[in-house]
């Protein structure tokens, strides 16, 4: 176990790379087989290398435009906008962690949908087993109630 | 005591009862209700559209933890563990993740909650379903003994290592819990539109879109002696005093979160003429005493709620100190009627009930019906009394310990 912390506490070089790799690497080194004569890069290499890295940049923003489309596409279907009237924010789907999502709301509700307050009884469960098999039974009856 | 047998199944399965629908004067929102866990049930969701597929995904969250921990059925998972007195068991992950919950419970409350309270509760009379206790027992309980401490239980994922004459009891967070699992299980069988509420026994968590100015609950101080605890539906000029000696219920509105009480006036049964009640004190080993007769909480999570809800019975004097020290919105209600609201709790009818982000035992991301545990007693809730947790041992070190 104790080894197991220190592995993973420590830096672990990557395969073929010395202890000071990571900081030595900069963004124009390349091997020796990239660089023309006199030490500097091939013309043509370079050319390639800027075009590949232009095209990453434009591949980058049509994917960021994409996923704000699609973010926005998938919201517009999750809050049904018969009921979107004129409420200013709402929560979203997981239980008590709420997003806020501007523009969506619930219906107006008037009526007390609930009760909060001491749990009375309504059922008892009882189990048996029968020839093997476990019977479950359920008794309704009113709750046992005391005031103090 | 009137009595009606309603459901009867075979093999262990257990079919789920029906459910009943609810007329509360609004045709944006179905409502619906149906016993549950020995209380009852009840469902709040809009569309109305979507509550056949809510009911359906309700139903099976709650008989999944019933079977998972359910202290009064002899074919639970719980009730197996007590039957063994003692040793290392590997659980089904629900039972995994609701005994981490009141594992968590405890370590944020400083022990005011603790599921090691199960022989307590045993020894005083609450050994089977509330209504199948003789209400007039004669015979005097044993001697009180503190609860061995939740310290005593070790949980590592799914693996738990319980003394041998350890009874867990988890009532402190498991109907909180199913709330939790129900309101997430319910809105992901909606397909994830609109919104829904869903109360056990009063405990109730939100999942969704609530409606505009939030989902509309009565606070109450006693049940309804009809039919459980629901007695919502009408409006806030129908409502009146509850039973004599109860002060008058409050409208709340809770735009997001969960909300939770506790009570001594419900499930309380006398023996050898004493009136006790199924809220222990582990420290004592006793029913709780102090001045708070009822105890709503709001929070993130409906298993926060209903465990702060506990506490702070438990904690009487303390109770108001603890629910400040938590950030938590409360209405407490004394044993002549008079009502303390702390924490932002609205004074006011129909005010809105915010509750802080962030929740100190569950963190509801797992699947439905009780996932590979999140939320680790020894995890990172914070403790809200830290003398009492930085002596606590760390839960997971024996077993990791064990495995080297």
């Amino acid at each position: 176990m104790n080894s197991d912390r220190e592995y993973r506490a420590g830096q672990v070089p990557l395969p073929g790379f010395g202890d000071g790799a990571p900081n030595d690497w900069a963004p124009g080194d390349r091997g020796p087989g990239d660089r023309g004569p006199g030490g500097q890069p091939a013309p043509a290499r370079q050319d390639g290398i800027r075009h590949a890295r232009r095209m990453s940049n434009w591949t980058l923003a049509a994917l960021i435009a994409g996923t704000g489309a699609a973010t926005v596409a998938l919201a517009h279907h999750a809050f049904p906008s018969a009921t979107t009237t004129a409420g200013t924010s709402a929560t979203a789907a997981v239980p008590g962690q709420a997003t806020t999502v501007n523009g969506a709301s619930g219906p107006q509700v008037a009526h007390s949908v609930a009760s909060t307050s001491p749990s009375g009884v309504t059922t008892t469960t009882t189990t048996h087993i029968v020839n093997g098999k476990t019977v479950v039974t359920h008794v309704r009856h009113v709750p046992a109630y005391h005031d103090n | 005591m009137t009595m009606t047998r309603t459901l009867t199944s075979v093999s262990g399965r257990t079919a789920a009862p029906s459910w009943q629908r609810i007329s509360t004067g609004d045709h944006a929102v179905a409502v619906a209700q149906r016993d549950a866990l020995g209380t009852t049930a009840r469902l709040a969701v809009w569309p109305p559209e979507n509550a056949d597929a809510a009911m359906a995904a309700v139903d099976d969250v709650l008989a999944a933890l019933d079977q998972q921990a359910s202290r009064f059925r002899t074919d639970s998972e719980i009730s197996w563990l007590h039957r063994r007195s003692g040793g290392l068991f590997m659980l089904s992950d629900g039972l995994a993740e609701a005994v981490s919950v009141a594992l968590a419970a405890a370590r944020w409350t400083g022990g005011l909650t603790d599921p090691t309270v199960g022989s307590a509760l045993i020894a005083l009379g609450y050994d089977r379903d509330f209504a199948a206790i003789d209400p007039e027992r004669r015979d005097p309980p044993p001697a009180p003994a503190p609860a061995p401490g939740w310290q005593t239980v070790r949980l590592d994922g799914p693996l738990l290592r319980l003394p041998a004459g350890v009874r867990l009891d988890l009532g402190a967070t498991a109907k909180g819990l199913g709330s939790d699992r129900a309101a997430r299980a319910a809105l992901a069988a909606a397909g994830q539109v609109g919104g829904l509420l869903i109360s056990l026994g009063g405990d109730i968590a939100t999942a969704g879109i609530p409606p505009r100015d939030g989902w509309p609950i009565l606070a109450a101080d006693a049940p309804d002696r009809a039919g459980g605890p629901d007695r919502a539906g009408g409006p806030a000029a129908a409502r009146g005093p509850g039973p004599a000696g109860a002060s008058r219920a409050q409208l709340v509105r809770l735009p997001r979160g969960a909300v939770a009480t506790s009570s001594i006036i419900c499930r309380n049964w006398r023996r050898a003429g004493r009136l006790l009640h199924h809220i222990v004190d582990p420290r004592t080993g006793l029913p709780a005493g102090g001045p708070w007769q009822t105890v709503s909480v709001g929070a993130i999570t409906c298993a926060d709620a209903n465990a702060a809800a506990t506490a702070a019975i438990i904690a009487g004097d303390q109770a108001v100190a603890w629910l400040g020290s938590a950030g938590l919105p409360a209405r407490l209600v004394a044993h002549d009627g008079e009502v303390r609201y702390v924490g932002g709790w609205p004074a006011e009818d129909g005010g809105r009930l915010q509750v802080p982000a962030g929740s100190h035992v569950y963190t509801g991301w797992g699947p439905r019906g009780g996932a590979r545990p999140r939320a680790l007693p020894t995890g990172a809730p914070p403790c809200v009394m830290p003398e009492a947790c930085e002596e606590a041992p760390s839960s997971e070190a024996p077993i990791r310990e064990a495995r080297k």
